[in-house]
Protein backbone atom coordinates (compact mmCIF):
# COMPACT_ATOMS: atom_id res chain seq x y z
CA UNK A 1 0.00 0.00 0.00
CA UNK A 2 1.43 3.28 -1.03
CA UNK A 3 0.06 5.15 2.34
CA UNK A 4 3.15 4.18 3.65
CA UNK A 5 5.35 6.06 1.55
CA UNK A 6 3.31 9.42 2.46
CA UNK A 7 4.59 11.29 4.93
CA UNK A 8 1.85 12.82 7.24
CA UNK A 9 1.45 14.10 10.70
CA UNK A 10 -2.36 14.07 11.64
CA UNK A 11 -1.37 13.63 15.13
CA UNK A 12 -2.80 17.11 16.49
CA UNK A 13 -5.21 17.13 13.85
CA UNK A 14 -8.83 17.33 14.64
CA UNK A 15 -10.69 15.96 11.08
CA UNK A 16 -13.48 17.83 9.03
CA UNK A 17 -13.45 20.68 11.43
CA UNK A 18 -10.91 22.51 8.97
CA UNK A 19 -8.68 23.61 11.71
CA UNK A 20 -5.78 21.98 10.09
CA UNK A 21 -2.03 23.21 10.44
CA UNK A 22 -1.35 25.69 8.09
CA UNK A 23 -1.11 24.09 4.13
CA UNK A 24 0.51 26.47 2.36
CA UNK A 25 -0.29 26.70 -1.18
CA UNK A 26 2.71 24.81 -2.38
CA UNK A 27 2.17 21.66 -0.21
CA UNK A 28 -1.37 21.28 -1.22
CA UNK A 29 -0.33 21.39 -5.04
CA UNK A 30 2.22 18.97 -4.27
CA UNK A 31 -0.26 16.92 -2.15
CA UNK A 32 -2.87 16.77 -5.19
CA UNK A 33 0.27 15.41 -7.39
CA UNK A 34 0.88 13.14 -5.45
CA UNK A 35 -2.11 12.01 -4.90
CA UNK A 36 -2.57 11.36 -8.91
CA UNK A 37 0.58 9.24 -8.37
CA UNK A 38 -0.20 7.03 -5.10
CA UNK A 39 -3.69 7.55 -4.75
CA UNK A 40 -3.30 7.24 -1.12
CA UNK A 41 -6.52 7.67 0.86
CA UNK A 42 -4.23 8.87 4.31
CA UNK A 43 -3.41 12.06 1.52
CA UNK A 44 -6.88 12.20 0.77
CA UNK A 45 -8.14 12.70 3.88
CA UNK A 46 -5.52 15.47 4.70
CA UNK A 47 -6.90 17.54 1.32
CA UNK A 48 -10.73 17.16 2.25
CA UNK A 49 -10.03 17.81 6.26
CA UNK A 50 -8.89 21.48 4.76
CA UNK A 51 -10.99 22.12 1.59
CA UNK A 52 -14.26 20.04 3.09
CA UNK A 53 -15.30 22.61 5.59
CA UNK A 54 -14.23 25.73 3.48
CA UNK A 55 -15.84 24.20 0.62
CA UNK A 56 -19.41 24.05 2.71
CA UNK A 57 -19.11 27.14 4.31
CA UNK A 58 -18.63 28.50 0.69
CA UNK A 59 -21.83 26.78 -0.69
CA UNK A 60 -24.26 27.94 2.42
CA UNK A 61 -22.66 31.30 1.58
CA UNK A 62 -24.27 30.80 -2.22
CA UNK A 63 -27.71 29.80 -0.51
CA UNK A 64 -27.17 25.96 -0.75
CA UNK A 65 -28.59 24.14 2.74
CA UNK A 66 -26.59 22.42 5.04
CA UNK A 67 -27.50 19.04 3.78
CA UNK A 68 -27.34 20.09 0.36
CA UNK A 69 -24.02 21.85 0.69
CA UNK A 70 -22.43 19.14 1.97
CA UNK A 71 -23.83 16.78 -0.73
CA UNK A 72 -21.95 18.87 -3.35
CA UNK A 73 -18.85 18.92 -0.99
CA UNK A 74 -18.73 15.18 -1.08
CA UNK A 75 -20.02 15.18 -4.94
CA UNK A 76 -16.46 18.05 -5.17
CA UNK A 77 -14.01 16.11 -3.40
CA UNK A 78 -14.81 12.66 -5.32
CA UNK A 79 -13.90 14.47 -8.42
CA UNK A 80 -10.98 15.68 -6.51
CA UNK A 81 -9.91 12.08 -6.07
CA UNK A 82 -11.09 11.34 -9.80
CA UNK A 83 -10.12 13.99 -11.69
CA UNK A 84 -6.41 14.89 -9.66
CA UNK A 85 -4.31 13.35 -12.76
CA UNK A 86 -5.84 16.62 -14.82
CA UNK A 87 -4.50 18.85 -11.88
CA UNK A 88 -1.28 20.52 -13.30
CA UNK A 89 0.25 22.72 -10.70
CA UNK A 90 1.74 24.94 -13.44
CA UNK A 91 -1.67 26.07 -14.18
CA UNK A 92 -3.69 27.07 -11.06
CA UNK A 93 -3.19 26.53 -7.28
CA UNK A 94 -4.46 23.67 -5.41
CA UNK A 95 -7.30 25.84 -4.09
CA UNK A 96 -8.21 27.66 -7.68
CA UNK A 97 -8.43 24.16 -9.05
CA UNK A 98 -10.97 22.70 -6.51
CA UNK A 99 -12.29 25.97 -6.52
CA UNK A 100 -13.84 25.73 -9.74
CA UNK A 101 -14.91 22.76 -9.30
CA UNK A 102 -16.89 23.96 -6.63
CA UNK A 103 -18.27 26.34 -8.26
CA UNK A 104 -19.18 24.82 -11.16
CA UNK A 105 -21.07 22.08 -9.45
CA UNK A 106 -22.62 24.54 -8.22
CA UNK A 107 -24.44 26.26 -10.71
CA UNK A 108 -25.39 23.13 -12.61
CA UNK A 109 -27.35 22.63 -9.39
CA UNK A 110 -29.06 26.21 -9.65
CA UNK A 111 -29.87 25.48 -13.61
CA UNK A 112 -31.04 21.52 -12.74
CA UNK A 113 -34.53 22.85 -13.72
CA UNK A 114 -33.88 25.36 -15.88
CA UNK A 115 -34.99 24.54 -19.80
CA UNK A 116 -32.81 24.97 -22.67
CA UNK A 117 -29.77 25.68 -19.79
CA UNK A 118 -26.10 25.80 -20.65
CA UNK A 119 -24.06 23.93 -18.40
CA UNK A 120 -20.71 24.52 -17.20
CA UNK A 121 -19.08 22.38 -19.68
CA UNK A 122 -20.41 24.75 -22.19
CA UNK A 123 -19.22 27.60 -19.94
CA UNK A 124 -16.00 27.04 -18.58
CA UNK A 125 -13.71 25.41 -21.05
CA UNK A 126 -10.72 24.10 -19.14
CA UNK A 127 -8.43 26.27 -21.22
CA UNK A 128 -6.24 27.16 -18.54
CA UNK A 129 -3.03 28.14 -19.01
CA UNK A 130 0.48 29.08 -16.96
CA UNK A 131 -0.66 32.09 -14.77
CA UNK A 132 0.72 34.76 -12.50
CA UNK A 133 -1.40 33.66 -9.73
CA UNK A 134 -1.69 37.02 -8.17
CA UNK A 135 -3.89 35.88 -5.15
CA UNK A 136 -2.76 32.87 -3.72
CA UNK A 137 -1.60 34.94 -0.21
CA UNK A 138 -5.54 34.59 1.04
CA UNK A 139 -4.46 36.09 4.35
CA UNK A 140 -2.88 39.04 2.90
CA UNK A 141 -5.97 39.43 0.82
CA UNK A 142 -8.48 39.32 3.84
CA UNK A 143 -6.57 42.09 5.07
CA UNK A 144 -6.31 44.39 2.00
CA UNK A 145 -10.29 43.35 1.51
CA UNK A 146 -11.03 45.01 5.14
CA UNK A 147 -9.05 48.01 3.60
CA UNK A 148 -10.82 48.37 0.92
CA UNK A 149 -13.86 51.15 0.96
CA UNK A 150 -17.03 49.12 2.17
CA UNK A 151 -19.06 49.60 -0.91
CA UNK A 152 -16.21 47.72 -2.88
CA UNK A 153 -15.77 45.45 -0.85
CA UNK A 154 -19.41 44.92 -0.34
CA UNK A 155 -19.43 44.50 -4.33
CA UNK A 156 -16.57 41.87 -3.96
CA UNK A 157 -18.83 39.92 -1.47
CA UNK A 158 -22.24 40.31 -3.83
CA UNK A 159 -20.34 38.87 -6.44
CA UNK A 160 -18.96 36.31 -5.68
CA UNK A 161 -20.84 34.95 -2.77
CA UNK A 162 -24.50 36.20 -3.08
CA UNK A 163 -24.39 35.24 -7.18
CA UNK A 164 -25.98 38.33 -7.86
CA UNK A 165 -25.65 39.52 -11.34
CA UNK A 166 -24.27 43.58 -11.53
CA UNK A 167 -27.93 44.24 -12.23
CA UNK A 168 -29.16 42.93 -9.48
CA UNK A 169 -26.72 43.64 -7.07
CA UNK A 170 -27.30 47.90 -8.41
CA UNK A 171 -30.98 47.41 -7.32
CA UNK A 172 -30.44 45.82 -4.36
CA UNK A 173 -27.43 48.19 -3.46
CA UNK A 174 -29.39 50.80 -4.90
CA UNK A 175 -26.84 51.77 -6.70
CA UNK A 176 -26.35 53.06 -10.85
CA UNK A 177 -25.07 49.70 -12.62
CA UNK A 178 -22.05 51.35 -14.02
CA UNK A 179 -21.03 52.10 -10.30
CA UNK A 180 -20.95 48.48 -9.73
CA UNK A 181 -18.69 47.75 -12.52
CA UNK A 182 -16.28 50.80 -12.00
CA UNK A 183 -16.42 49.48 -8.07
CA UNK A 184 -15.43 45.97 -9.24
CA UNK A 185 -12.94 47.47 -11.57
CA UNK A 186 -10.97 49.57 -8.64
CA UNK A 187 -11.31 47.13 -6.34
CA UNK A 188 -9.72 44.11 -8.56
CA UNK A 189 -7.32 46.43 -9.44
CA UNK A 190 -6.20 47.97 -5.90
CA UNK A 191 -5.92 44.37 -4.83
CA UNK A 192 -3.81 42.95 -7.83
CA UNK A 193 -1.66 46.02 -7.01
CA UNK A 194 -1.11 45.68 -3.23
CA UNK A 195 -0.80 41.67 -3.67
CA UNK A 196 2.74 42.91 -5.72
CA UNK A 197 1.57 40.70 -8.43
CA UNK A 198 4.05 37.75 -9.75
CA UNK A 199 5.08 35.91 -7.11
CA UNK B 1 -4.24 34.84 -35.36
CA UNK B 2 -5.72 38.88 -35.59
CA UNK B 3 -4.96 40.41 -32.66
CA UNK B 4 -7.86 41.19 -30.75
CA UNK B 5 -8.58 44.50 -29.08
CA UNK B 6 -11.83 44.50 -27.65
CA UNK B 7 -12.16 42.53 -24.32
CA UNK B 8 -14.45 42.15 -21.46
CA UNK B 9 -14.83 44.55 -18.44
CA UNK B 10 -12.50 42.81 -15.07
CA UNK B 11 -16.25 43.40 -13.96
CA UNK B 12 -17.82 41.23 -16.04
CA UNK B 13 -14.81 38.22 -15.51
CA UNK B 14 -15.19 38.22 -12.21
CA UNK B 15 -18.74 37.45 -12.23
CA UNK B 16 -17.69 35.14 -15.07
CA UNK B 17 -14.58 33.16 -12.85
CA UNK B 18 -17.63 33.55 -9.85
CA UNK B 19 -19.99 31.73 -11.60
CA UNK B 20 -22.32 34.82 -11.20
CA UNK B 21 -23.17 35.55 -14.90
CA UNK B 22 -25.61 34.56 -16.62
CA UNK B 23 -25.66 31.19 -18.76
CA UNK B 24 -25.64 33.09 -21.60
CA UNK B 25 -23.44 35.74 -21.30
CA UNK B 26 -21.09 33.27 -19.87
CA UNK B 27 -20.62 31.24 -23.10
CA UNK B 28 -20.20 34.71 -24.69
CA UNK B 29 -17.37 34.90 -22.42
CA UNK B 30 -15.90 31.68 -23.05
CA UNK B 31 -16.43 31.71 -26.71
CA UNK B 32 -13.88 35.15 -26.37
CA UNK B 33 -10.98 33.21 -24.10
CA UNK B 34 -10.57 30.82 -27.11
CA UNK B 35 -9.24 33.50 -28.99
CA UNK B 36 -7.66 35.53 -26.18
CA UNK B 37 -4.99 34.31 -24.08
CA UNK B 38 -4.80 37.94 -22.03
CA UNK B 39 -8.34 37.29 -20.89
CA UNK B 40 -7.67 33.48 -20.04
CA UNK B 41 -5.00 35.14 -17.56
CA UNK B 42 -7.23 37.72 -16.17
CA UNK B 43 -9.61 35.15 -15.78
CA UNK B 44 -7.47 32.84 -13.99
CA UNK B 45 -6.69 35.58 -11.37
CA UNK B 46 -10.35 36.33 -10.80
CA UNK B 47 -10.52 33.00 -9.83
CA UNK B 48 -8.39 32.81 -7.54
CA UNK B 49 -9.12 35.54 -5.79
CA UNK B 50 -12.13 33.67 -5.66
CA UNK B 51 -10.68 30.59 -4.29
CA UNK B 52 -8.74 33.08 -1.46
CA UNK B 53 -11.40 33.97 -0.30
CA UNK B 54 -12.65 30.79 -0.06
CA UNK B 55 -9.65 29.47 1.55
CA UNK B 56 -10.70 32.93 4.33
CA UNK B 57 -14.21 31.47 4.57
CA UNK B 58 -15.04 30.74 8.27
CA UNK B 59 -15.11 26.84 8.01
CA UNK B 60 -18.48 24.87 8.38
CA UNK B 61 -17.71 21.28 9.93
CA UNK B 62 -19.28 18.43 8.08
CA UNK B 63 -21.42 16.04 9.76
CA UNK B 64 -19.57 13.40 11.55
CA UNK B 65 -19.76 9.95 8.90
CA UNK B 66 -19.36 12.52 6.02
CA UNK B 67 -15.69 11.44 6.17
CA UNK B 68 -16.85 7.60 6.55
CA UNK B 69 -18.99 8.29 3.79
CA UNK B 70 -16.64 10.03 1.50
CA UNK B 71 -13.89 6.87 2.12
CA UNK B 72 -17.00 4.81 0.52
CA UNK B 73 -17.53 6.62 -1.95
CA UNK B 74 -13.46 6.70 -3.42
CA UNK B 75 -14.56 2.59 -4.19
CA UNK B 76 -17.15 3.46 -6.03
CA UNK B 77 -16.13 3.07 -10.06
CA UNK B 78 -17.28 6.65 -11.44
CA UNK B 79 -20.08 6.84 -14.15
CA UNK B 80 -19.03 7.99 -17.72
CA UNK B 81 -21.16 10.97 -16.90
CA UNK B 82 -19.88 12.31 -13.56
CA UNK B 83 -16.27 11.62 -14.87
CA UNK B 84 -13.74 14.02 -16.34
CA UNK B 85 -14.90 16.25 -18.54
CA UNK B 86 -15.66 15.34 -22.40
CA UNK B 87 -12.81 16.14 -24.83
CA UNK B 88 -14.22 19.11 -27.03
CA UNK B 89 -14.57 18.15 -30.45
CA UNK B 90 -11.18 19.78 -32.17
CA UNK B 91 -11.77 23.27 -33.69
CA UNK B 92 -12.63 22.84 -37.22
CA UNK B 93 -14.47 26.09 -39.36
CA UNK B 94 -15.36 29.09 -38.05
CA UNK B 95 -17.68 28.35 -35.25
CA UNK B 96 -15.68 28.29 -31.45
CA UNK B 97 -15.36 25.34 -29.80
CA UNK B 98 -17.99 26.26 -26.71
CA UNK B 99 -20.47 27.10 -29.47
CA UNK B 100 -19.87 23.64 -31.65
CA UNK B 101 -22.70 21.50 -29.71
CA UNK B 102 -25.30 23.96 -28.96
CA UNK B 103 -25.19 24.86 -33.63
CA UNK B 104 -25.65 21.03 -33.19
CA UNK B 105 -21.78 20.98 -35.28
CA UNK B 106 -23.02 23.04 -38.06
CA UNK B 107 -21.06 25.95 -39.71
CA UNK B 108 -22.80 29.02 -39.82
CA UNK B 109 -23.84 29.09 -43.81
CA UNK B 110 -25.82 25.40 -42.21
CA UNK B 111 -27.83 27.61 -39.75
CA UNK B 112 -31.62 28.48 -40.33
CA UNK B 113 -31.18 32.21 -40.13
CA UNK B 114 -34.58 34.69 -39.69
CA UNK B 115 -34.55 37.77 -41.44
CA UNK B 116 -35.06 40.62 -39.25
CA UNK B 117 -34.97 43.62 -41.36
CA UNK B 118 -33.58 44.21 -43.87
CA UNK B 119 -29.81 43.01 -43.83
CA UNK B 120 -30.30 41.89 -40.67
CA UNK B 121 -30.80 37.86 -40.25
CA UNK B 122 -30.53 35.95 -36.45
CA UNK B 123 -30.83 32.87 -35.62
CA UNK B 124 -32.18 32.42 -31.65
CA UNK B 125 -29.68 30.17 -29.57
CA UNK B 126 -30.97 28.26 -26.35
CA UNK B 127 -29.92 29.51 -22.62
CA UNK B 128 -31.91 29.51 -19.43
CA UNK B 129 -30.57 32.81 -17.95
CA UNK B 130 -30.92 35.92 -20.67
CA UNK B 131 -31.06 35.63 -24.23
CA UNK B 132 -28.42 34.49 -26.37
CA UNK B 133 -28.40 34.60 -30.24
CA UNK B 134 -26.10 34.85 -33.36
CA UNK B 135 -27.04 37.96 -35.72
CA UNK B 136 -26.05 38.34 -39.25
CA UNK B 137 -25.57 41.69 -40.65
CA UNK B 138 -25.31 42.23 -44.30
CA UNK B 139 -22.14 44.85 -45.64
CA UNK B 140 -23.20 47.98 -45.17
CA UNK B 141 -25.88 47.46 -43.02
CA UNK B 142 -26.79 50.57 -39.99
CA UNK B 143 -28.36 48.28 -37.28
CA UNK B 144 -30.84 51.00 -35.10
CA UNK B 145 -29.51 52.89 -32.84
CA UNK B 146 -30.09 51.51 -29.42
CA UNK B 147 -29.21 51.98 -25.73
CA UNK B 148 -29.42 48.88 -23.17
CA UNK B 149 -31.25 48.80 -19.96
CA UNK B 150 -29.06 46.13 -19.04
CA UNK B 151 -25.69 44.71 -19.75
CA UNK B 152 -25.14 43.21 -23.21
CA UNK B 153 -22.24 41.52 -24.61
CA UNK B 154 -21.59 40.94 -28.32
CA UNK B 155 -18.15 39.07 -29.80
CA UNK B 156 -17.29 39.07 -33.43
CA UNK B 157 -17.13 35.60 -34.96
CA UNK B 158 -16.29 36.67 -38.57
CA UNK B 159 -15.83 40.17 -40.45
CA UNK B 160 -16.09 43.16 -38.36
CA UNK B 161 -18.42 46.32 -37.37
CA UNK B 162 -17.83 49.86 -36.28
CA UNK B 163 -19.66 51.68 -33.99
CA UNK B 164 -19.51 54.74 -31.67
CA UNK B 165 -16.60 52.51 -29.77
CA UNK B 166 -14.11 51.42 -32.24
CA UNK B 167 -13.95 48.53 -34.96
CA UNK B 168 -14.77 45.20 -34.11
CA UNK B 169 -13.20 41.95 -35.76
CA UNK B 170 -13.38 38.41 -35.32
CA UNK B 171 -12.41 37.49 -31.91
CA UNK B 172 -12.95 41.15 -30.40
CA UNK B 173 -15.92 41.62 -27.48
CA UNK B 174 -17.76 44.58 -26.89
CA UNK B 175 -18.77 45.16 -23.62
CA UNK B 176 -21.41 47.81 -23.82
CA UNK B 177 -21.45 50.32 -20.43
CA UNK B 178 -25.41 50.09 -19.68
CA UNK B 179 -26.16 53.86 -21.13
CA UNK B 180 -24.09 53.86 -23.95
CA UNK B 181 -26.21 54.15 -27.18
CA UNK B 182 -24.78 52.42 -29.97
CA UNK B 183 -25.28 51.94 -33.63
CA UNK B 184 -23.30 49.54 -35.48
CA UNK B 185 -22.61 49.16 -38.69
CA UNK B 186 -21.36 46.15 -41.14
CA UNK B 187 -17.99 47.69 -42.56
CA UNK B 188 -16.52 45.62 -45.18
CA UNK B 189 -17.58 43.30 -48.13
CA UNK B 190 -18.33 40.25 -45.74
CA UNK B 191 -21.50 39.43 -43.82
CA UNK B 192 -20.45 40.40 -39.84
CA UNK B 193 -21.81 37.02 -37.83
CA UNK B 194 -21.54 38.31 -34.02
CA UNK B 195 -23.10 36.29 -30.93
CA UNK B 196 -24.52 38.28 -28.68
CA UNK B 197 -26.11 38.06 -25.25
CA UNK B 198 -28.22 40.23 -23.26
CA UNK B 199 -28.98 40.57 -19.93
CA UNK B 200 -32.49 42.90 -20.08
CA UNK B 201 -34.31 43.79 -22.66
CA UNK B 202 -32.70 46.84 -24.94
CA UNK B 203 -34.16 49.87 -25.46
CA UNK B 204 -34.44 51.21 -28.85
CA UNK B 205 -34.87 54.75 -29.77
CA UNK B 206 -37.51 56.54 -32.07
CA UNK B 207 -40.96 55.10 -34.05
CA UNK B 208 -39.63 52.33 -36.40
CA UNK B 209 -37.02 50.85 -34.55
CA UNK B 210 -39.12 50.76 -31.37
CA UNK B 211 -41.73 48.74 -33.90
CA UNK B 212 -39.05 46.68 -34.66
CA UNK B 213 -38.50 45.68 -30.85
CA UNK B 214 -40.62 42.31 -30.35
CA UNK B 215 -38.85 41.14 -34.24
CA UNK B 216 -35.47 41.48 -32.38
CA UNK B 217 -36.33 39.56 -29.30
CA UNK B 218 -33.79 41.26 -27.90
ZN1 LIG C 1 -9.75 39.35 -24.23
Amino acid sequence: MSDALIKTDNTKFEPGTGQSPGQSSAQMASNLVDLARYRSRSQFLVIYDFFAPRLKSYLIMRGAESSLAEELVQEAMLSVWRRCDSFDPEKATASTWIFTIARNLWIDHLRKFKPDRLSSLDCYEDISEPVETEFTDSHKLKQLIKNLPCQQAQLIHQVYFSGKTHREIADEMAIPLGSVKSGLRLAFEKLRKQLGGNQ
Amino acid sequence: MTIIHHHPDISTLMSYAAGSLSDSMSLVISCHLEHCSDCRQRRASAESLGSSLVEECSPVSMSTGARDDILQMLNIQPHQSSAAPIPKPPKHGEVPSALQRLLGHAEFDQLEWKTLAPGMKQVALPSAEGKLKLLKIAPGTCLPSHGHSGTELTLVLKGSYTDECGRFQAGDLEDLDPDTKHQPVADTHEACICLIATDAPLKFEGLVPRLLQPFFGL
